[in-house]
């Protein structure tokens, strides 16, 4: 695997900020359905499954949006010499730092209001109500990205395909 | 006399299909050797960007071969065309196409990034190296948003450079420049055929700009119609 080119892809990513902090924030409220789904889902077996197609759809919808976005780039990089699986790595490292950017996010958020809701002993009032709408367990946070991770596999591999199927001279028609 | 570079044999080039079928290219035959400088001229439409897409692989013909080095391009599969691409060819086009989201410097050591072997302090080395050719250095961390048309022509340029091709082909590299840039590119282009041996194609319907080739092939109707 070439590392160079998946910490680009992070650094690349990041440059698309609006797209990037959009689907951060959507991976987010994903992984805070998902974790509470699968919370609840622990008293009633098979509740997870709702909760596991959701995190597939928009694994996957997003893997394809990304080679939908880069198209013009995954087509300049053709021209310039990136073979299928180089580009693949491009995708990969954009996913994988939106999914972890996510993940972050909601892990910050959540430590963040148990440490107000703990400091002030509040037991009722708007930070409890945070607590009960984003604040999730650490057990199903933790299956909830290793979900969202393997879930994400078979979009990245529909990515993939879309981007091979991309070639060179698009990036000279767009001109 | 060397072996040609480039090498076009009864080239066809077909699109549509059925009754819409339209003719870019009809039986061209065509031998480029090590360091010319070629420009392809001809009216709008009559197949000369078709022939450099044709000729440097990016398009395949309906019929017919091209060599590049030696090498059938047309037998090449979709696997082992990105390794040819990277050893032999190099590209400038009329729009530039630099990637929006990466900077000048980054637009050009893009290119190097796959590769295993270079180093990434060498490869670095090599993007500064090229950029300081094309006089690009002081704008090397702004993005093509922030960069002049002819800023981007050269930056598109030393990326084309970046990896020694030995054949660099030009899609009206001047076409969204205003005259005088026009004339500066050229003459860096021109500078590279006479300082690197470098073969450039190069495609333009401005007839000012075939002087500075050594040849010049003449298009019409997806025929070449002169070669001298």
């Amino acid at each position: 695997m070439n590392l160079r080119i998946l910490f680009k892809s992070f650094r690349l990513a990041f440059r698309a900020r609006k797209r990037v902090i959009a689907f951060i924030i959507i991976y987010a409220i994903l992984f805070i359905s998902v974790g509470k789904g699968l919370q609840a889902a622990m008293m009633t077996p098979g509740a997870e499954w709702p909760w596991l197609a959701m995190a597939f759809i928009v694994a996957t919808v997003y893997a394809i949006l990304i080679s939908q976005f880069r198209a013009r780039d995954i087509a300049i990089l053709k021209c310039v010499s990136w073979s299928n699986s180089e580009i693949l790595l491009l995708l990969v490292g954009e996913v994988m730092i939106v999914a972890i950017s996510a993940y972050l996010v909601v892990f910050q958020l959540s430590v963040e209001i148990l440490g107000i809701v703990a400091y002030f002993e509040t037991d009722f009032g708007l930070l409890r109500d945070l607590q009960e709408l984003i604040v999730v367990e650490a057990v199903p946070m933790l299956w909830t990205l290793l979900y969202v991770v393997f879930l994400q596999i078979p979009g990245l591999a529909l990515a993939r395909w879309r981007a091979m199927k991309i070639p060179p001279m698009r990036a000279l028609r767009e001109e | 006399m060397a072996n040609p570079i480039i090498q076009a044999i009864d080239v066809n080039k077909e699109y549509g299909r059925g009754k819409k079928t339209v003719a870019a290219l009809k039986d061209v035959n065509l031998e480029i050797f090590p360091g010319e400088f070629v420009a392809v001229v001809g009216p709008s439409g009559c197949g000369k960007s078709t022939l450099l897409h044709v000729l440097s692989g990016l398009e395949a013909p309906t019929s017919g071969r091209v060599l590049i080095d030696g090498v059938d391009v047309t037998l090449i599969s979709e696997r082992d065309m990105p390794k040819l691409r990277a050893q032999k060819i190099g590209f400038v086009f009329q729009s530039f196409l630099l990637i929006e989201d990466l900077t000048a410097f980054e637009n050009v050591e893009a290119v190097l990034w796959p590769s295993k072997e270079i180093p990434k302090e060498k490869q670095e080395a090599m993007a500064l190296e090229v950029l300081r050719e094309v006089d690009m250095l002081e704008r090397k961390d702004h993005f093509p948003r922030q960069m002049s048309g002819g800023e981007q022509q050269r930056v598109a340029i030393a990326r084309a450079l970046v990896n020694s091709p030995p054949i660099l082909f030009c899609d009206e590299p001047t076409g969204n420049l205003d005259s005088k840039t026009g004339e500066n590119i050229l003459k860096i282009i021109a500078r590279l055929n006479k300082e690197k041996k470098m073969t450039v194609v190069l495609v333009t319907h401005n007839e000012d700009l075939v002087k500075y080739a050594k040849r010049v092939l003449r298009m019409k109707d997806g025929r070449v119609t002169s070669d001298r």
